[in-house]
């Protein structure tokens, strides 16, 4: 996923890697879902000790540990649906345009069948 | 193509290989979480003091790690059958050519629009230009057109082989007296390396795949039939 940068391009900033080798910014939409999860962890393991009155530790690790997981992949799933129902929509903005250009003032152009079309209902 | 200390894949020329990018994060991102559950639960057993000598049975915990389970692979195998059928569909392909795997290079058959054939052999490194790859550069590159849907036959003459370029997602066995079929649509010009992925010899290393994918317009004039 990651291109390294040409010869003659200035160098990029170092790229955080998480635990040293993986390069979450290079996946769309892992380096919010980790961050949003490791937030939900800490508002889940905190809240669950101080709203419970200072009870056990351990149980709100637990909560923070499981509370990173449906957090992280609730953000995930909910990044990545939009993700790849904005790559379907430049997909077709990009066929449009193409198509745009390349029949404009031709009888095969969009925009006149389009015309066309209303001018007869 | 790649680069030095490459962990990931290598970015998608082709929309298959940009699902399969798309699928590979997925997967991965469940796997990682998995892993971090696993190693949480384990440190935990590691370091509790609790001790109970009486536990006969846990059935919320074990409905759970079935159902669990269960779910995670319905959510893998779901994208994952997707895409299978997406790289079956055959989608009326334009263009047809044929690769011959020998040990230890490959011979490229245009027969579509005329009778062209040739070898595509590895340039050893002291007939290298400066800037070009080490055992990748080949003297003759398979050229093909770029938003056009291909056809690949691949086959062998001698022993397996596969056909591999890793940015257009392709990756198929070359194997003798059997003609294999795949088909791609490449979406941005430029030059593609893959190399042989089936062992086959000696020199299985030092038979690679250079790719160059031009625009359709400028493959029609015919530079590749000019050899």
């Amino acid at each position: 996923m990651a291109v390294a940068p040409e010869p003659g391009e200035p160098a990029k900033g170092k790229l955080f890697k998480l635990l040293g080798i993986f390069g979450v910014e290079n996946f769309p939409c892992a380096r919010d879902s980790i961050l949003y999860g490791s937030l939900g962890s800490v508002v889940a393991g905190f809240g669950h000790f101080f709203l419970l009155l200072l009870t056990s530790r351990i149980r709100s690790c637990d909560v923070g540990a499981g509370g990173f997981i449906l957090v992280t992949l609730g953000c995930w799933f909910h990044c990545r649906y939009n993700y790849a129902k904005q790559r379907i929509q430049e997909r077709i903005f990009r066929e449009g345009m193409k198509n745009k250009i390349l029949y404009e003032s031709t009888h095969l152009d969009p925009e006149r069948k389009q015309t066309k079309g209303n001018g007869s209902n | 193509m790649a680069h030095p200390v490459q962990l990931g894949l290598q970015d998608a020329t082709s929309p298959i290989m940009e699902e399969l990018i798309a699928f590979h994060d997925h997967a991965l991102m469940i796997v990682c979480l998995i892993s971090f559950l696993v190693l949480y639960v384990l440190s935990s057993v590691l370091m509790t003091k609790l001790t109970n000598t009486n536990i006969t049975d846990a059935q919320e915990m074990e409905t759970i790690w079935t159902i669990l389970p269960a779910i995670i692979l319905i959510l893998i195998a779901l994208p994952s059958l997707r895409i299978l059928y997406l790289t079956d569909e055959i989608n009326n392909p334009s263009f047809t050519i044929k690769s011959i795997g020998h040990q230890w290079y490959w011979t490229y058959e245009y027969t579509d629009y005329g009778g062209l054939i040739f070898n595509s052999y590895m340039l050893p490194p002291l007939f290298l230009n400066p800037g070009d790859l080490r055992l990748l550069e080949v003297d003759n590159r398979v050229v093909l057109p770029i938003e056009a849907p291909v056809r690949m036959m691949i086959t062998s003459q001698d022993v397996l082989h596969s056909w591999t370029i890793p940015t257009l997602g392709l990756k198929t066995d070359a194997v003798p007296g059997r003609l294999n079929q795949t088909t791609f649509t490449a979406m941005r010009p430029g030059v593609y390396y893959g190399q042989c992925s089936e062992i086959c010899g000696a020199n299985h290393s030092f038979m690679p795949i250079v790719a160059e994918l031009i625009p359709l317009k400028i493959f029609e004039m015919g530079p590749v039939f000019t050899l």
